[in-house]
């Protein structure tokens, strides 16, 4: 894992990582995002929780830090699909992430990521995501 | 969508006929903080059915200069329909709360475009629901993404 990509210009670039707040810090595991608690953020007032959408619009972000953190490239990649798993409500705190890269082919990446809070062996929102690789990527044969 | 879902048809057992019409369903989207603070607007709702419209806005957009939405915006828009359309046929009690969801994104919604998620519980029973949705811009035939999800509930009253 060698990356020059400047991750901050890349959150800096997008209006709705702004719109979150998305920050990110690479070390020696890769990309380490964060989501710091907002009461705009919060989906359900009752328990209080996060809502499913912004957890999982957070994982997105981490999945593409990680692919341009490991690529190298800061060309934004397109998703095809995801699958969001949700295995505990989100508190009203504090919110992290990494991804892995389960392959990355000519076109397509598939990606995993996880959000936790106080415990990262309790995630509370798994995500795996399909991504088009930026055409400027795509290696020529 | 088939034909083998009439919502008129009253003989079906899918957990769906039963619902009542939820005529505060609308609360759902006007006081939830992050449907609020992402602009989604509540467009419509019937048993087992929920719509809800989200006006562009340039800080939802997933990169400058693009003017497109991000895709993120479409997953919290799909997840709030979903979550409306139980709540509009259960009441809040309900408490429906997001299994799994699984989207595809066909294609990028139009620059500076609003879009329309409707959802709509295709199967119920008392601890899941099954929901399908579309996203779209111009025309629902012409969806930019669809959804697959499952929430698990709180029904008491359900046989």
């Amino acid at each position: 894992m060698s990356s020059t990509v400047d991750l901050g210009a890349i959150l800096a670039g997008s209006p709705f990582c702004r719109f979150l707040n998305v920050r990110a810090e690479v070390d020696a595991r890769g990309v380490l995002a964060t989501l710091p608690i907002r009461d705009q953020l919060v989906g359900n007032v009752m328990l209080p929780a996060l809502h499913g959408g912004a957890v999982a619009s957070f994982l997105e972000i981490a999945c593409l830090l990680q692919l341009a953190h490991e690529t190298g490239t800061a060309a934004p990649a397109r998703a095809i699909d995801i699958s969001v798993e949700y295995l505990r409500p989100a508190r009203r705190e504090d919110t992290f992430a990494r991804a892995r890269i389960r392959r990355l082919g000519r076109r397509v990446a598939v990606i995993h990521a996880e959000a936790w809070q106080g415990d990262e062996d309790k995630p509370v929102c798994l995500l795996q995501s399909h991504l088009r690789l930026p055409s400027a990527m795509v290696r020529q044969e | 969508m088939t034909g083998d879902t009439n919502p008129d048809d009253d003989t079906r057992t899918d957990g769906v006929a039963d619902m009542a019409d939820n005529p505060y369903a609308s609360r759902m989207v006007e006081y939830t903080p992050y449907a609020v603070a992402v602009g989604m607007k509540y467009a419509s709702s019937s048993p087992g059915r929920g719509t809800i419209l989200l006006p562009w806005r340039a800080d939802l957009v997933g990169q400058d200069g693009t003017d497109i939405l991000a895709p993120g915006v479409l997953t919290a828009l799909i997840d709030h329909a979903c979550g409306l359309a139980i709540m509009a046929g259960l009441g809040f009690e309900a408490a429906p709360a997001t299994l799994d969801l699984r989207i595809d994104h066909m294609r990028p919604a139009a620059p500076r475009a609003a879009v329309t998620c409707s959802a709509h519980v295709y199967r119920a029973t008392r601890t899941i629901a099954f929901l399908r949705a579309e996203v779209w811009d111009v025309s629902p035939e012409d969806p930019v993404a669809a959804a697959q999800a499952a929430f698990t509930l709180n029904r008491r009253d359900a046989k």
